[in-house]
């Protein structure tokens, strides 16, 4: 090497910063890598790699960790646990970052301050998608030991990350154990999956939790995918493994623009809008017992292979999927009729709320396909607040204002029946002729109306039967429809071509409408 | 469900038996209605993830079962 009299450009130091790239990117060393490798799990690099577009990846703060020099010369260097910067994902700019888990295992005592976060500022600032690859457990007490001190907890970005919820989608994706902050980052976002097996998120792990309650629960129990993805909702959707993973969350952002002030990305339109589906004349059953398939119903409607189901685990009384239709992105739901009957209980209440704001939110035209029969009863219903949650969702439905539509396929009875649509707006109702709703099923009404007729009667039976039979008569949608108390009455196979032109008009909307989600009142 | 080659089959949600569809002893294919549960006025059918023989029925017509209780025991 010259003297540095003789030096007349700055090449030495741009090989200082390709040496110190190549010791970050071995991150924890080889046997921590092989370690984690075993483990099932990649490396945070490797993770990002197949994340985003091959080759996209632009990484800031590759830079940041402590060094160790000898000499005037760098002889070793541990990175940052937290690698993170700019990609893109099917052409489209986003931030991804992760924790890097070969490195103390993702823990904060071996992270550099404000990386992260400078992520989700980013993020903020640009408009732009991010996606976290958690993997980390959060503080750690040694950082008291480096420190010297403690500190009061100010839970550094979460201002930032509830401000980006109502800007950009925000993805977080668990792929190992998240405990403490990052359990918190892990929910702080639109859509949260996690991998089966490799991952688990809980407030504190076993050790805390055996020192607090005496408690002993493995990882696996205490913050798995059988707890949080089918018990708790606290997770929206689950992945095989890391790689279904990576394709469920470009999925998922396949649907959404890069920010709320851009309408949602069109597909190419392949397949037909006016493909009127045979199935759909008979795929609900006369007999008002028998339940029916409902996603072979959203199956029959919405475009070719678009469907991707959000939370489908929990709250399974209601569906919630993405969709397109004639390539256009919407949010489609429907109920069950296989669960609980479709009642609306507490659980499908929270899951209609998030589902209903994240379509407004990012301005995804709601279709409503009803089948409802109310609201959950009963004393398990009732201890998991049903009413209150049920309500709170109804709520969210009449805050929102984008386009909404609703065909209602069957039943459509009680409270939890008005909420089918917005009744502030517009509420464009179409039913199929086997629909059928009140705010009270017949069979119940009678009992409770005419008990003291029924009583008094020589055959209280006959006398009940008689009554249900003159009610059911004035049942019929049809006698609503001449009331005008439904907007249309349709032959179901009209349903995909209606609603793709239902689409088309709320595109003009949805491009008069763009910005940040209004909002009104409190929710109770 | 299995266990070592044992089928439990439980409900997916809280209802009543409407309907019980096979005898103890009858070979069953998979997906096979076993019983009916009502639950909410629907008549929600009960089907085998694989197939086997009917070891035990564990409920009678009109016992009301919560989520995960034991409905059918194959094997």
């Amino acid at each position: 090497m010259a003297d540095k009299e003789e030096l007349t450009d700055w090449q030495p130091e741009i090989e200082e910063i390709e040496q110190r790239r190549l010791f970050a990117a071995q991150m924890g060393g080889e046997e921590a890598v092989a370690r984690h490798h075993t483990a099932g799990k990649l490396t945070v690099r490797e993770r990002i790699e197949r994340l985003v577009d091959p080759g996209s990846f632009h990484e800031l703060g590759s830079l940041a960790g402590r060094s160790e020099e000898r000499d005037g010369k760098l002889v070793s260097f541990r990175p940052a646990n937290f690698v993170m910067g700019i990609g893109t994902i099917e052409g489209r700019r986003v931030v991804v970052g992760g924790e890097d888990f070969t490195v103390r295992g993702g823990a904060a005592d071996a992270a550099v301050g404000g990386k992260w976060t400078f992520a989700e500022r980013m993020a903020d600032e640009w408009h732009l998608p991010i996606i976290r690859l958690i993997d980390g457990t959060g503080g750690s007490v040694r950082t008291l030991e480096q420190m010297g001190r403690t500190y009061i907890p100010d839970n550094p970005g979460v201002v930032t990350m509830a401000k980006l919820l109502g800007k950009i989608p925000v993805v977080s994706a668990i792929m190992g154990s998240a405990a403490g902050l990052p359990a918190a980052k892990a929910v702080l976002a639109h859509w949260t999956i996690m991998v089966k097996d490799t991952s688990q998120v809980f407030v504190a792990g076993p050790p805390v939790v055996r020192r607090g309650l005496g408690e002993e629960v493995t990882k696996e129990a205490l913050g798995g995918y059988q707890l949080h993805a089918y018990k708790s909702g606290v997770v929206d959707n689950v992945a095989e493994d890391e790689e279904d993973c990576f394709r469920q969350i470009r999925r998922f952002l396949s649907y959404l623009s890069s920010n709320v002030w851009q309408a949602p990305p069109r597909a190419k339109p392949t397949d037909d809008p006016n493909r009127r589906e045979e199935a759909l004349l008979s795929i609900i059953p006369r007999n008002r017992r028998r339940p029916y398939d409902v996603r072979r119903l959203l199956d029959l409607i919405a475009d070719r292979d678009s469907l991707f189901e959000l939370s489908p685990h929990y709250g399974r009384s209601l569906v919630t999927d993405f969709a397109r239709l004639n390539g256009y992105p919407v949010g489609m739901m429907a109920n069950d009729p296989m669960h609980v009957g479709g009642a609306l209980d507490a659980a499908a209440s929270e899951k209609l709320m998030r589902f209903v704001d994240l379509c407004d939110t990012f301005h995804l035209p709601v279709v409503n396909l009803v089948d409802q029969p109310g609201f959950m009863v009963g004393t398990a219903a009732e201890r998991q607040g049903t009413i209150r949650k049920g309500v709170r969702a109804l709520c969210a439905i009449e805050e929102s204002r984008v386009p909404w539509i609703a065909v209602i396929v069957r039943k459509c009875y009680g409270v939890a029946g008005g909420g089918h649509g917005r009744h502030g707006g517009l509420n464009l109702r179409y039913a199929w002729p086997s629909a059928e709703w009140g705010s009270l099923p017949v069979e119940g009404g009678v009992e409770a109306a005419y008990r003291r007729e029924i009583e008094a009667a020589p055959d209280p039976d006959q006398k009940r039967r008689e009554l249900e039979d003159k009610l059911n008569q004035l049942r019929s949608p049809f006698r609503t429809a001449e009331a005008f108390g439904v907007e249309e009455m349709i032959d179901p196979r009209d349903t995909r071509p209606l609603l793709c032109r239902f689409v088309e008009i709320a595109q003009e909307l949805v491009r008069t409408e763009l910005g940040p989600k209004w909002r009104f009142g409190m929710r109770p | 469900m299995t266990k070592e080659g044992v089928i439990e089959v439980r409900a997916p949600m809280v209802g009543t038996v409407a309907d019980i569809l096979v005898p103890p002893g009858a070979q069953v294919m998979e997906n096979d209605e076993l019983l009916i549960l009502e639950s909410m006025k629907m008549h929600i059918p009960i089907r085998t993830p694989r197939a086997g023989i009917v070891q035990e029925i564990r409920v009678s017509i009109g016992d009301t079962v919560q989520e995960d209780d034991l409905l059918v025991v194959l094997c």
